[in-house]
């Protein structure tokens, strides 16, 4: 079946319904997502303006998860990786490479948190969640600084919350 | 399960290609050295599980249930979804 020579690829998304997706914007996860799998994934900005995307999987129309640039939000963020994954993301200087990390949804604004330890990297159409041995690269990370007035209670914030400069 | 007894420097092969060594035994600890195909991600079993649990947890996130004009400098203060 050669994919590859079709222009576009037509996914049935549980959350989104059809959806056509260009084959430049096909991103390859040769490893898939831990624990989740799936070998391609699209990026989709359904919430323009907010930070978020989605990352779809393209083998199964029911996995999506939400997704945010750590850099747009973590002044201090940093990205420490094995020399095997170095080689395996492919970019000589992995700050040129688009970095993603997933986002654990809630309720409340205080309780959503962002899983800095297992980044998603992007370079060259090849995506691969890598592990992130930098200080301050938790597994959930609060997205929003604690003090963060529109969050209601003061949160549980830990000090890798603050958000990026607003300037 | 299959259960083998190796000493430092021994190795178990797993399939044709997956080398597993005994480094170093101390005290409660075991040190291995695992040469594999690129291809084949290894990971302690601890954070495979964490990342794991919050892959799927971020998996189960609805349409509807992202916060809206969240992204620092994005104009508007971080608010609910309403």
């Amino acid at each position: 079946m050669p994919v590859s020579l079709m222009p576009v690829t037509v996914i049935q998304s549980t959350r989104f319904g059809e959806l056509e997706i260009a084959h430049q914007d096909v991103l390859e996860f040769p490893r898939g997502l831990i624990g989740l799998g799936g070998q391609r994934y699209t990026l989709l900005d359904r919430n323009p303006g907010t930070g978020f995307l989605w990352l779809h999987c393209i083998d199964f129309p029911d996995l999506a998860l939400p997704v945010v640039d750590p850099r747009r939000f973590f002044a201090d963020y940093q990205l420490q990786i094995g020399e095997d994954e170095r080689e395996l993301v492919g970019a000589a200087d992995l700050d040129q490479a688009a970095h993603y990390v997933t986002v654990r949804t809630a309720p409340r604004l205080a309780d959503v948190v962002v899983n800095l330890r297992a980044p998603i990297l992007v370079w060259e159409g090849r995506g691969h969640q890598v592990l992130n041995t930098a200080p301050g690269a938790e597994l959930q990370v609060p997205l929003f600084a604690p003090t963060d007035p529109a969050s209601g209670v003061a949160g549980e914030g830990g000090p890798a919350a603050a958000p990026a400069d607003a300037a | 399960m299959l259960i083998l007894t190796r000493r430092p420097g021994e190795r178990v092969v797993i399939g044709e290609d997956v080398l597993v060594t005994v480094m170093e035994i101390s005290g409660q600890t075991v040190r291995l050295g695992i040469a594999a195909p690129s291809e084949l991600p290894i990971y302690r079993e601890e954070i495979w599980l964490a990342v794991k649990d919050e892959n799927r947890a971020a998996a189960q996130a609805a349409v509807d249930g992202l916060p809206e004009g969240a992204l620092p400098g994005g104009g508007s203060e971080a608010q609910r979804p309403s």
